[in-house]
């Protein structure tokens, strides 16, 4: 449980910019908030700030760029294809 | 004296729309296509079309978003996905990375290196254990790229690495350029990992190319691996060690996911692979049972 609660962190720190600045600017505090057990709480502090910023503009940048590229005949992002995205999702 | 890659070597590049025309008008000089299993491929178009590619050339299905070493059980319906897949299309093989890429209901958007502890070892090898049961086959398993040194790991990558290779009984698909990128940016020796590799388990291999990025003012540089770049000279380096200190056949794999040139230039990438694997398997020494590195 505790290995899924620190790459729930790691991935909030990936993606949320807003998660990532608070968690520079404290990060002991940001992560035991965050229900870290006090060794990952230590661990964590001790992060690599420019890997983790660069990794997490290249995760944005691939989030982005799966969007520009998705395949034409990929439903339109309307009411009807997440109606039928959902259902797809219950099959 | 002229060197040759062992017959049963095998060359091929990654299946992109982009370079379809390519490949087809080149299936002579391609003993394999890579294609990417994303969740695209639901569309019966793209389906067909790799089911009718898989008809004129071996073809492999390579996962991106099973997140097989993520500390959670994978998701039963991208499983029971990708298993239609593999069941409709009929690769002679499919591969994964040893990464997850979703937590806590946030999706990453591309491959993210776990923390590498025994926890996370045991937690893949669940995952590709169940993995292989729904989908029907053992998957080849990477290893990945990363910018950020996984936080709160306790093992290097080679022995986390090798300890799910060990756990799972899984084979090695070895990404020469996420080596080499990883060797850089984190300050470790690629052939010393190459060494505490089980490198016996490896069937294929990925070669690839990526850009330097500076790291703000500091003068520090990382090495992005974007497979958007020419495979380095050091990944021809590597690929010569990996083919000199093993014996089974190897597949290799360029992979290219824009900016794409003339395909002659992949294919001259390709020929420099053969050299390479060439170069390598040329370095053995003969034995009275075989060939030894």
């Amino acid at each position: 449980m505790s290995d899924a609660k620190l790459e729930a962190v790691l991935a909030r720190l990936y993606t949320d910019a807003a998660f990532r600045e608070a968690f520079l600017a404290h990060p002991a505090d940001t992560a035991r908030a965050a229900g870290l057990q006090a060794r990952d709480v230590d661990e964590l502090a001790r992060i690599d700030r420019e890997g983790l910023e660069l990794a997490a503009r290249s995760y944005a940048h691939k989030r982005s760029s799966k969007t520009r590229t998705a395949p034409a005949t990929a439903l339109p992002s309307s009411a009807f294809g997440r109606w039928w995205a959902a259902l797809r999702g219950l099959w | 004296m002229a060197v040759e890659a062992d017959s049963r070597d095998r060359f091929g590049i990654g299946y992109r729309p982009e370079l379809l025309a390519g490949i087809l008008a080149n299936l002579d000089r391609l003993d394999i296509v890579e294609a990417v299993a994303d969740d695209f491929l639901d569309h019966g178009m793209h389906l067909r079309a790799l089911r009718t590619l898989a008809g004129q050339v071996p073809l492999t299905l390579h996962g991106v978003s099973l997140g097989l070493a993520g500390a959670c059980p994978v998701e039963a319906k991208r499983l029971e996905a990708f298993a239609r897949w593999v069941d409709f299309v009929r690769p002679e093989s499919w591969t994964e990375h040893l990464a997850f890429v979703r937590a806590g209901g946030i999706e990453i958007g591309h491959l993210a290196a776990p923390p590498r502890r025994p926890a996370t070892v045991e937690s893949a090898a669940r995952n590709v254990a169940r993995a292989a049961r729904v989908i029907g086959a053992m998957p080849c398993l990477e290893n990945v790229a990363t910018l950020i040194d996984p936080p709160c790991s306790t093992m290097s990558e080679t022995q986390w690495v090798g300890d799910v290779l060990r756990a799972t009984g899984a084979p090695l698909l070895l990404d020469l350029h996420n080596l080499h990128a990883n060797a850089h940016n984190f300050a470790f020796d690629a052939r010393t990992y190459l060494e505490s590799l089980p490198l016996h388990t490896a069937r294929y291999v990925h070669i690839a190319g990526g850009r330097r990025v500076s790291l703000g003012n500091t003068g520090r540089v990382r090495i992005i691996d974007d497979h958007l770049h020419e495979a380095p000279a050091a990944v021809f380096e590597l690929l010569a060690v990996v083919a000199e200190r093993t014996s089974q056949s190897l597949t290799v794999i360029l992979e290219r996911d824009g900016k794409y040139p003339d395909f002659r230039v992949l294919l001259d990438e390709l020929d420099r692979a053969r050299t390479a694997v060439a170069v390598g398997r040329g370095r053995r020494v003969p034995t009275s049972r075989g060939v030894a590195a």
